[in-house]
């Protein structure tokens, strides 16, 4: 008999033994598998996690889901993809990390799964994913490390569009038409006109943008910062002015949570976010403006419309040892079927798959206060997609560089310098933390 | 037992405590300076043991004009914690020294900020310093007064969480005093008292120098701990607004957690060791340790 006979029927015989093993799982080959799998807070998977105990029943895996705080989920993950330790067997690739954990090598590429039929069946429909959310999630050889699950998209946010009204003007679409709103509103009835959150590498990117600024020179090709330029000093001024004139009291510490609450319980007004914040304004049971939210889009500059765009996927760690099973629960959790539930039962607004984007329920669903926000919703993200002016957003080192922005709008609005005075230092900064990682930046 | 018997047996004794001692506290600070000599970058694996350029963090660090900023708030908040927390400290140990039932009564209540988690400190403060939800606040508000949110106003900002870590700690520095004060041998105020002493000469002349001791260490521990903090800045103000509120040690945080510069933060951290040791040594010579009565 020759070695590849014996091989063969060694082969069958096992086989043979192994499946009435299967059969006794239930047809399921990962009975018993426990996988660990973490994102920042998000509504998605509070809303998923109630379907866990489905998704046990239909593959056998047990799923523990941990969310963490924005800023400690970057942190702790970070530190742990690092190690490329197997604690974690799916998680979060954040939008600002996208660039420096893919880049890293810390995640697994899923091509593999996505060609072969017997991981992922043709109706998973992989290309369905909005293209500009995607483009995040691969690296420059366009090989894919994971799925998105939310899709940020800049609205302008008004929670008392009825002051708006009454000041006989409506939403403004452009900078100056912001201010001349702002002025009109500004403390009728309590509120306060504006309002962000301290996020300001995320909040004024769009009006720096939008007065022909950018971050860097040419990401991701060229990274000398170049924020500190007569427009954007600028605009940092214009921004910090809006944001000390028009704020509440204390803004400047407020997360996004705080900030949102503040348009709930009618404390604010108009604020530029992305739709996920937005939202619960309307469909949110402890919400006070639910009948006088209204949308727009971001205002635009004397150079465009730079409304900021994101997204965040679900990708499986390269140190998991249960790469198959994670990949299984990614497969569940970001299919047509369980993303069409999740807006029917809850009406999430993030969604990055195009067809439920199209689907008459999400657009029956994003249809708030008698506006179309899922079309508002769609024109931001092809707005990002197209031309690429969010690049400058996934690139490795830009937490350290929006540490940097962020310092100086907050030195700009409190007054602790003036704004070419605190966007120079910062860019010098910027600078000088760039050449610490290895980058190379233009001189002079 | 010959001596050299027996000074051989307490070494076998002290040994295993010895060792375990070094593996959890000298073998991390030996790694943490052989880091210090790398440019160690998470997402540069090839920089983990790097040393063709030793001295390049430190370089970086005689560069970096925000360092030099941490350095100084944290010096300013060093010094006032420490100050009003040995002050707050004494002045209430002597008040609830005084035998009365409620003073007994009120020692455990001065002691909650103490017990508290961090963490629950820097959330009740953070409730107390925004304006919508503050009932101090609130309060000013019907007065009539227009006060700001005081962690983020550049005037207040440092200042808010000097009040906050004075609060939660004060009631160390009382623990201790309140201690000292309850060993104070009755003979030796009789005796100043004989001799027409007033209760402020008592005080400066008796009391004073027989808690300078455990003065001394509970200054020391406060000054150890204030280099170290770290929630009440993470949950308050974030060392904002700009750098006014950020601490050396929270710059050595971000450097090394949302950075990944691990070689520059432990570069940071060798230094602020080296201060804190070499201060609390010139701390120790410059007061000694009080008056010692058998």
């Amino acid at each position: 008999m020759s070695r590849l006979r014996r091989r063969t029927i060694l082969g069958g015989a096992l086989g043979a033994l192994a499946a009435p093993a299967i059969h006794a799982q239930g047809g399921k080959p990962y009975n018993g598998t426990t996988i660990n799998c973490s994102c920042f807070q998000t509504t998605y998977y509070e809303y998923l996690k109630t379907y866990f105990p489905e998704f046990q029943e239909k593959t056998g895996i047990k799923v523990n889901f941990t969310m963490q705080a924005f800023p400690v989920y970057n942190q702790r993950t970070d530190l742990e993809l690092s190690t490329k330790g197997s604690a974690i067997d799916a998680c979060n690739i954040t939008f600002i990390y996208s660039g420096r954990w893919i880049g890293a090598g810390w995640f697994t590429p899923l091509d593999t799964f996505l060609k072969d039929t017997k991981h992922t069946p043709a109706d998973w429909d992989p290309d369905d994913f909005v293209s500009g959310a995607q483009s995040q999630m691969k690296n420059a050889k366009g090989e894919t490390f994971a799925f998105t699950h939310e899709a940020g998209a800049m609205l302008n946010i008004a929670s008392r569009y009825d002051l708006i009204e009454k000041a006989g003007l409506k939403m403004p679409t452009t900078f100056d038409e912001l201010i001349k709103v702002c002025d009109a509103i500004d403390g009728k009835d309590g509120v306060k006109a504006f309002v962000a959150d301290k996020l300001h590498h995320w909040n004024w990117i769009p009006y720096l943008m939008g007065y022909g600024g950018n971050v860097f020179k040419d990401p991701p090709a060229n990274l000398t910062p170049i924020f500190a330029s007569s427009e954007g000093i600028a605009a940092a001024q214009w921004y910090a002015d809006l944001l000390m004139k028009y704020g509440p009291d204390g803004q400047l510490s407020y997360s996004d949570d705080q900030a949102m609450r503040a348009q709930m319980s009618g404390r604010a007004n108009m604020r530029t976010q992305a739709i996920t914040w937005g939202v619960p304004l309307v469909k949110d049971p402890e919400s006070k403006v639910a009948k006088t939210t209204r949308f727009a889009l971001m205002p635009a500059g004397p150079k465009g419309n730079f409304p900021g765009s994101n997204s965040h996927g679900l990708g499986i760690p390269a140190g998991s040892k249960k790469k198959e099973a994670a990949w299984e629960f990614i497969k569940w959790a970001l299919s047509k079927e369980t993303i069409n539930k999740i807006v029917e039962k809850h009406g999430y607004p993030a969604v990055c798959r195009t067809s439920v984007i199209k689907s008459p329920k999400f657009k029956e669903v994003m249809t708030l206060n008698g506006q179309d926000v899922a079309a508002l919703y769609l024109e931001v993200l092809q707005l990002g997609g197209k031309s690429g002016y969010m690049k400058y957003r996934t690139v490795p080192v830009y937490p350290q560089v929006g540490d940097k922005i962020n310092k100086a709008i907050e030195k700009i609005a409190t007054k602790q310098q003036l704004a070419p005075e605190a966007m120079k230092q910062a860019q010098a900064e910027a600078v000088q933390d760039l050449k610490k990682a290895g980058f190379k930046v233009d001189e002079g | 037992m010959s001596s050299s018997l027996q000074r051989r047996f307490f070494a076998y004794c002290v040994a295993p405590s010895l060792a375990v001692l070094a593996v959890v506290t000298l073998l991390p600070s030996l790694y943490l300076l052989a880091t210090s000599f790398t440019p160690l970058n998470l997402t540069r694996p090839e920089t983990a043991w790097d040393f063709s350029e030793p001295l390049i963090s430190y370089r970086q660090l005689v560069t970096d004009d925000r360092l030099g900023n941490s350095i100084w708030v944290q010096i300013k908040l060093s010094f006032w914690t420490v100050l009003l927390q040995l002050l707050i400290g004494v002045a209430l140990a002597l008040l609830l020294n005084i035998k009365s039932r409620l003073l007994v009564a009120l020692r455990t209540v001065y002691l909650i900020p103490m017990v508290l988690p961090p963490i629950v400190v820097a959330i009740i403060w953070k409730v107390i310093y925004t304006p919508d939800i503050s009932p101090m606040h609130g309060l000013f508000r019907s007065l009539g007064w227009n006060v700001p949110a005081l962690i983020t106003d550049p005037q207040w900002a440092l200042t808010s969480i000097i009040i906050a870590d004075t609060w939660e700690w004060f009631p160390f520095t009382m623990l201790m005093v309140l201690a000292a004060l309850q060993m104070l041998p009755q003979e030796l105020l009789d005796a100043a008292k004989v001799d027409g002493a007033s209760p402020w000469q008592l005080t400066r002349h008796v009391t004073l120098p027989f808690i300078q001791g455990v003065l001394l260490v509970a200054g020391l521990f406060r000054l150890i701990d204030s280099i170290k903090a770290f929630p009440l800045i993470y949950i308050l103000t974030d060392g904002g607004p700009g750098n006014l509120t950020e601490v050396t040690n929270y710059y050595s945080f971000l450097q090394a957690f949302n950075f990944s510069y691990l070689g520059f933060s432990s570069a940071i951290t060798v230094v602020l060791l080296a201060a804190t040791v070499a201060l609390s040594w010139v701390i120790i010579r410059a007061v000694g340790w009080g008056v010692r009565v058998d």
